[in-house]
């Protein structure tokens, strides 16, 4: 009876083993033999067919070069990047995939499957969109930066950890949430690049998988401050020769019945570290003065940027979740974005700032 | 057929000694026995009456002062008639029996005769050859008492008593080993102990057949429920407080003769990671190294293999700031993972052996030559790899923080089992292994008293001394595992 009672836990045990899935067949990983790819650069190739570009070997102090190759499928071009590598190619070590602008037009969808049904990958794969030639880049660095590989990484996972504020950062997980919910739209971050430099530009649109527009300086800023992080460490505003820092943001927005405006209530607080401007801040006045030119600043701005979300239709601040109401049936795709584009919006800035410095009375 | 007969054979010259030995005693008898013995004595002095006193014993297992003092002194000025009013010595018992004879001569006695009442008497004067009361060598601690056991068993229930002094505390004493005549002691406390875990205790000695044992723990072997298990069911200490305080939960202890280590039982494995010192130091200050303990087995048993199976099967596992120096230290070795990690640890091995067998001085030597140049060596050959051997220093100091040696020679084994099970399965292998360690420990008894509790079977109030070491002031109960007969350990119940 004990023999057969262990047996049934041991069968018991196996079930287990075999329903999670583990492979009995294990492939030959050792660490010496192999070469973790760190990351892809995947462009149009023309033609329908894909440009795949890595750095080998990756991680080593080893001199570099780049691979590129053009293929048809993505996995193809893994497969055919070890027949030119003395060290097989693994992709369990991606951090990083880096889309050209061209593709990011063309659509993504097809790639973001791929990555996602993989096993080996990370679903915490730093999503970016570059501009600019990417390769040239690479080309010209692999010299004063033999590490660039590992430095570019570690630049995505320091602006990503504790919401730093500076940049949008986008995983393969949070690009895949928004592009497969009803009322969102994803965005990616887009870098530029050309021989000497590779610059953080602002925050990619995208209406489905494809890349709609882009925002630069102010209008990221102000979307870092809606979605993103809401904080930003450093506003800086010329028109208005002021900069704000450590600031932080609280939103509340409000769809009225009929989806016909959004009523956008923003709490700011920060503090004044930087004016050039002609007032003299020293007086509570001047001050208040100074304050209410940012709060008309900002709402031009922050209206301006949905404006051009509307345009462009793409909701990636999910306001479309507002519609979302409890036992009621939720708007179709298409029926909020033909609301969402005929909104009219209403931006209300509640300012607190800290002057830093003491206020003659 | 035949094997039967001849064990009853054997038997039957078994039995005739025995018959023999009833016999009554004579000097010719006893002059049989001593025959090519060069340090058995026989020897006449005559007392101040003229009465001839024969006098044997064994020269090398007596104390010839005392001889002198107690019993050649009184019996040479003795003007009585008797030997028994000459020499006034408790001690002085009388023997009628070749057998008792026999027995009183090789524990240090001296028989002498009486011819005037035609008796023979034996006075105990056994040799103190002991060392003194030192402290602990294997179970070192700061705060606390310093004194531990010896090879004298008569010394060692002496610490224990001044510790406990209490009429209920018991000793029984059982003789084991048909050579070595071995002594050896039950302590419990009557009243307190279960009383099934000392009858189970006493008929687990009775059954005890050898001829020889010269150390605590080959008595522990033929107790143990589990004899191919390598893990201890009893828990051998040199240290009489924590004999005490085990006796105080109700637990069994085995005292044996000539061995400075005492077993306690029933034990869990638990037990094994706790120290004397946990006790006297502030509970939060004492929890936090006992968890550090654990975590350190934890980390003994598992670094290596989990540098195997990483660098082997899921280098996807590894943090791409360590996989960089993985690389770069991995990149130019002739040995795959588990052979670098197998050849390493062997290595390690050896060095820890033979530090321990070599003379203090040449240890110390040895251990730097294993551990530097050695080390540094390997790096530099290109037979193993940096991260490896600081990974290699990092579980054996991890593996020395369990008080208990014979778990730390355990851990090394579960190390290679792991090792094997890692290089073929990679992370899954050391899972299975985790649960086939866990399962065999679960199925283990001390003193048919479950060893993996209180985990399993649960006793929720146990957990107060298990992975922390709670306030005194809670643990107010005895554990339940030992299923004493006093739950409560304070007089007033709140």
């Amino acid at each position: 009876m004990v023999h057969r009672k262990r047996a049934v836990l041991l069968a018991f045990f196996f079930s287990i083993v075999l329903t999670t899935g583990c492979s009995p067949f294990v492939e030959n990983n050792t660490i010496e033999e192999i070469a973790p790819v760190t990351f892809w650069y995947v462009s149009s190739g023309g033609e329908g067919k894909l440009k795949i570009s890595t750095l080998v070997p990756p991680l080593v102090k080893e001199k570099k070069r780049l691979l590129t190759l053009q293929v048809e499928l993505v996995k193809q071009g893994i497969k055919q990047f070890n027949l030119i590598n003395y060290r097989e190619l693994k992709a369990g070590q991606t951090r990083m995939l880096l889309i050209s602008e061209e593709l990011a037009k063309q659509g993504v969808i097809s790639l973001i499957n791929t990555l996602l049904t993989d096993p080996e990958l990370s679903q915490r794969l730093y999503l970016a969109v570059v501009r600019g030639n990417f390769e040239d880049y690479i080309r010209n660095q692999l010299n004063a930066q033999p590490s660039l590989d590992y430095f570019l990484y570690a630049m995505l996972k320091h602006y990503e950890k504790h919401y730093q504020g500076e940049m949008t950062i986008v995983n393969l997980h949070q690009f895949m949430k928004k592009l497969y919910s009803r009322f969102s739209d994803p965005i990616l971050p887009v870098f530029k690049a050309n021989k000497s430099s590779f610059t953080y530009e602002g925050t990619a649109f995208f209406r489905n998988d494809k890349l709609a527009a882009t925002i630069k300086t102010m209008d990221d800023q102000l979307f870092q401050l809606f979605d993103n992080d809401y904080y930003v460490k450093i506003l800086a505003m010329p028109a208005l020769s002021v900069t704000i820092g450590r600031v932080r943001s609280t939103v509340h927005m409000e769809l009225d019945a009929n989806y016909s405006s959004l009523s956008i209530k923003i709490d700011l607080s920060g503090r004044i570290e930087e004016y050039r401007g002609e007032k003299n801040i020293l007086y509570p006045e001047e001050v208040a003065n100074l304050t209410n030119e940012i709060k008309s600043y900002l709402e031009k701005n922050t209206k301006a940027l949905f404006k051009k979300m509307q345009q462009e239709k793409v909701d990636p601040l999910q306001v479309g979740n507002l519609s979302l109401h409890p036992f009621a049936k939720p708007l179709k795709k298409e029926e909020w974005s033909r609301y969402w584009q005929q909104m009219k919006i209403n931006v209300d800035y509640q300012l607190h700032l800290q002057p830093l410095i003491n206020i003659k009375k | 057929m035949f094997w039967k007969k001849g064990k009853r054979g054997n038997n039957d010259r078994k039995d005739k000694p025995q018959n023999a030995t009833q016999t009554a005693v004579t000097l010719d008898g006893l002059r049989q026995f001593l025959a090519n013995m060069e340090d058995a004595e026989i020897i006449q002095r005559q007392t101040k009456t003229g009465q001839k006193i024969t006098l044997v014993y064994i020269r090398t297992l007596i104390d010839q002062e005392r001889l002198n003092e107690s019993v050649m002194e009184p019996l040479t000025h003795c003007s009585h008639d008797t030997i028994h009013e000459c020499i006034a010595t408790s001690r002085l018992t009388n023997i009628t029996t070749v057998a008792e004879a026999k027995k009183q001569l090789v524990q240090g006695s001296i028989l002498l005769n009486d011819l005037s009442q035609n008796k023979w008497w034996a006075v105990h004067l056994e040799n103190p050859l002991s060392r003194g009361i030192e402290s602990s060598a294997t179970e070192t601690i700061i705060y606390g008492a310093r004194d531990s056991f010896s090879e004298q068993i008569e010394k060692n229930i002496t610490l224990i008593r001044r510790r406990l002094p209490i009429t209920a505390l018991k000793t029984e004493k059982f003789t084991i080993g048909s050579l070595s005549q071995t002594t050896v002691v039950l302590m419990y406390i009557e009243g307190l102990t279960n009383p099934d875990h000392i009858s189970n205790a006493r008929s687990k000695l009775s059954a005890i057949d050898f001829d020889q044992f010269l150390d605590s723990s080959e008595v522990a072997f033929f107790m143990e429920d589990h004899i191919h298990s390598i893990f201890p069911q009893f828990q051998e200490t040199d240290r009489p407080d924590a004999c005490a305080y085990s006796l105080g939960l109700g637990k069994l202890i085995f005292l044996v003769d000539n061995t400075p280590y005492a077993l306690i039982a029933p034990i869990t494995f638990f037990n094994l990671f706790q120290s004397p010192e946990d006790y006297f130091l502030r509970w939060i200050v004492a929890s936090f190294f006992r968890c550090i303990r654990y975590l350190s087995f934890v980390l003994a048993v598992t670094l290596i293999p989990l540098y195997v199976a990483l660098t082997t099967h899921h280098y996807q596992m590894i943090p791409l700031e360590i996989i960089s120096v993985l690389l770069e230290s991995r990149s130019k070795l002739p040995f795959t993972p588990f052979w670098e990690a197998f050849l390493m640890l062997m290595t390690l091995e050896v060095i820890k052996e033979a530090s321990l067998r070599m003379p203090t001085k040449s240890g110390q030597t040895l251990g730097v030559i294993g551990g530097i140049v050695i080390g540094q060596a390997t790096v530099a050959a290109g037979f193993a790899s940096k991260v490896l051997i600081v990974l290699v220093g990092i579980s054996a100091i991890a593996s020395f923080l369990v008080p208990n040696y014979e778990v730390t020679k355990s851990s090394t084994l579960i190390q290679f089992f792991f090792l094997v099970l890692s290089a073929i399965l990679g992370v899954f292998g050391i899972a299975l292994g985790g649960i086939a360690v866990l399962a065999h420990l679960n199925g283990l008894t001390s003193l048919k008293q479950p060893y993996f509790a209180p985990v399993t079977p649960f006793y929720r109030k146990d957990w107060i001394d298990l992975f922390i070491r709670g306030p005194l002031l809670w643990m107010k109960t005895r554990p339940e595992y030992v299923s004493p007969l006093q739950k409560w350990r304070s007089n007033r119940r709140r």
